[in-house]
């Protein structure tokens, strides 16, 4: 399948894509972590018929009520498949960051708009970790989302 | 009207200056316009041969609308970063050189035609060329077109434009200034130099100017962006640069969560200046003044909206636009509003020809009132949709 993306100066990033059946849909990431989910008028491909807001949370919950907890198998394909979408590995070290604290605290989806997708402690894969997961020095850390979203959350969690 | 004097006659009449402006803000959401030609009336019906004659609050409004210049262009330039300046260069000059030509022309050849002399004329040509993001962006979000496909189009002729602003200023501000030609060359030539380099600092560093600034504190934040643009304002102003411009470039260099926190810091700051800074605008034009250029600004806005039209047609027309979505592009790009006031206020304080004044204001009346409910009714007009 294929995303295309665009810029939108001063709001964010646009992508859009095709439905099998036939529905173009669009995706706004606005810089402030706001989406906009629209679906476009098969008459005026140009005007969405309907558009959703959603909150950075509402967005978590859409993604994992529509599949989500599958992301992390298909991450690998995903990297090749997705453009605009950025993948990152942080590894936590004592004392900078957020290590010794937790995902919730550090606000790191509500202020960045990327999200922790899993945690890598040891040998043991922790995938979908919640608010409350605190950070050890040593954990390697996958963050997605947007590039931007992605430098900011890497930033905020190494320190 | 007041005793003269004293620090409560300051307060009694700014109270009423910002409590004016509450209400009209109130009616503008109420009727669905933007607030900004509503506070450009309520400038008018205050001061001199208005309503309300303010005195003792004078000089506080004179340089709080000054203040309120810098901080429009500051929040304008923290929308972007140096990065999505460039880019938009690159993509889109070509849209860019047109939007300019189409937008710049038509007003300066109207100002040399009412004999406003070149200065005038260039003033006049700023005025109808820079669209109201501030109203677009508004709007746009008000009318869920943000996620349209043509909306990417408008936005990047507003950066562009955006741009052009940083460039034009200070080139007006060389003409205004009158000097001659070597001189004003030297100066246009510096200001041009001060812009490139700014751009291409904001684009180096601007990742290390950005953490320099930042910290946890929003009180820290807050009087750090302030101070730090005051100050840039000022040198700028004292190498003619103009303070405008120097505000807008500090905006541009800051990016990433400065630039976040910072536009939540200041907007609300913005407002308060803004809005003087309009009314200012308003107080120095007498409402008699009026009646007699309403015609010519009429004229002139019909004739700077089509080429908007125009413009914003072809460039969605260019990136494979439908013809719904090009009249939307073209229509969308019609407001004017908060920085053909800048542009029409410094050629106000500069002494050009009387009538400028009072026929920039009916202008962006017109184009602002006008243009939104273009842009609002944009699917609802009846416009060919054949070729």
């Amino acid at each position: 399948m294929e995303v295309f993306e665009t810029r939108l100066p001063g709001v964010g990033v646009r992508y859009e894509f095709e439905t099998d059946a036939g529905d173009r849909v669009g995706v706004v990431v606005r810089r402030d972590g706001q989406r906009e989910v629209a679906v476009y008028d098969a008459e005026d491909p140009d005007r969405c018929r309907a558009s959703l807001t959603v909150g950075p949370t509402e967005a978590a919950v859409l993604v994992e009520l529509l599949g989500g907890s599958k992301l992390t198998e298909r991450l690998a394909d995903l990297r090749h498949e997705v453009e605009g979408l950025a993948i990152e590995w942080v590894t936590m070290r004592d004392g900078l960051g957020l290590t010794g604290r937790s995902i919730g605290d550090g606000r790191i989806r509500t202020d960045t708009g990327a999200s922790v997708v899993a945690v890598i402690r040891g040998t043991v894969s922790l995938p979908g970790p919640g608010p409350d997961f605190v950070f050890e020095p040593g954990d390697v850390v996958l963050v997605m989302g947007a590039a931007e979203s992605v430098d900011r959350a890497v930033e905020r969690l190494a320190g | 009207m007041l005793a003269s004097g004293g620090t409560s006659d300051v307060f009694i009449e700014l109270g009423l200056v910002l409590l004016i402006l509450a209400v009209v803000g109130r009616a503008a959401r109420r009727i669905g316009v933007p607030s900004i030609p509503l506070y450009l009336i309520a400038g008018l019906a205050m001061g001199e041969g208005g309503l309300i004659p303010l005195e003792a609050s004078d000089d506080f409004i004179r340089i709080g609308a000054e203040v309120g210049v810098v901080l429009l262009l500051l929040l304008l330039g923290l929308e972007f970063s140096g990065e999505e300046l460039s880019d938009g260069l690159r993509a889109n000059w070509t849209s860019g050189l047109v939007d300019l030509l189409a937008g710049l022309l038509p007003g300066a050849i109207a100002g040399l035609l009412l004999g406003w002399g070149w200065s005038g004329a260039l003033v006049l040509g700023g005025v109808t060329y820079v669209s109201s993001s501030g109203i677009i962006a508004k709007l746009l979000g008000e009318l869920d077109r943000i996620a349209n496909r043509e909306t990417s189009v408008v936005l990047s002729i507003l950066v562009m434009e955006d741009l052009a602003m940083a460039l034009f200023l200070p080139v007006l501000g060389v003409v205004l200034a009158g000097t001659g030609i070597i001189d004003g060359g030297l100066a246009v030539a510096l200001a041009f130099a001060v812009v490139g380099a700014a751009l291409f600092v904001s684009i180096r560093f601007g990742r290390h100017m950005s953490r320099l600034v930042s910290s946890r504190s929003k009180e820290v934040l807050l009087l750090t962006l302030l101070g730090l643009t005051l100050l840039v304002a000022g040198l700028a102003e004292l190498v003619q640069v103009s303070s405008a411009v120097g505000a807008f470039l500090i905006g541009v260099a800051l990016s990433g969560r400065v630039a976040d926190d910072g536009r939540e810091l200041l907007e609300p700051l913005r407002d308060v200046f803004g809005g003087l800074f309009f009314v200012f605008f308003g107080l120095q034009i007498d409402p008699g003044s009026l009646p007699p250029v309403i015609i010519p600004a009429l004229l002139i806005g019909v004739v700077t909206a089509a080429a908007k039209v125009g413009v914003g047609w072809w460039s969605a027309q260019r990136a494979g636009i439908g013809l719904r979505g090009r009249w939307r592009a073209g229509l969308s790009l019609v407001p004017r509003g908060e920085f053909s006031i800048v542009i029409g206020g410094l050629g106000v304080a500069a002494g050009s020809h009387a009538d400028l004044g009072p026929t920039v204001a009916a202008y962006v009346l017109i184009m602002a009132i006008g243009g939104s409910l273009l842009m609002r009714y944009a699917d609802a007009l009846p416009l060919p949709l054949r070729r």
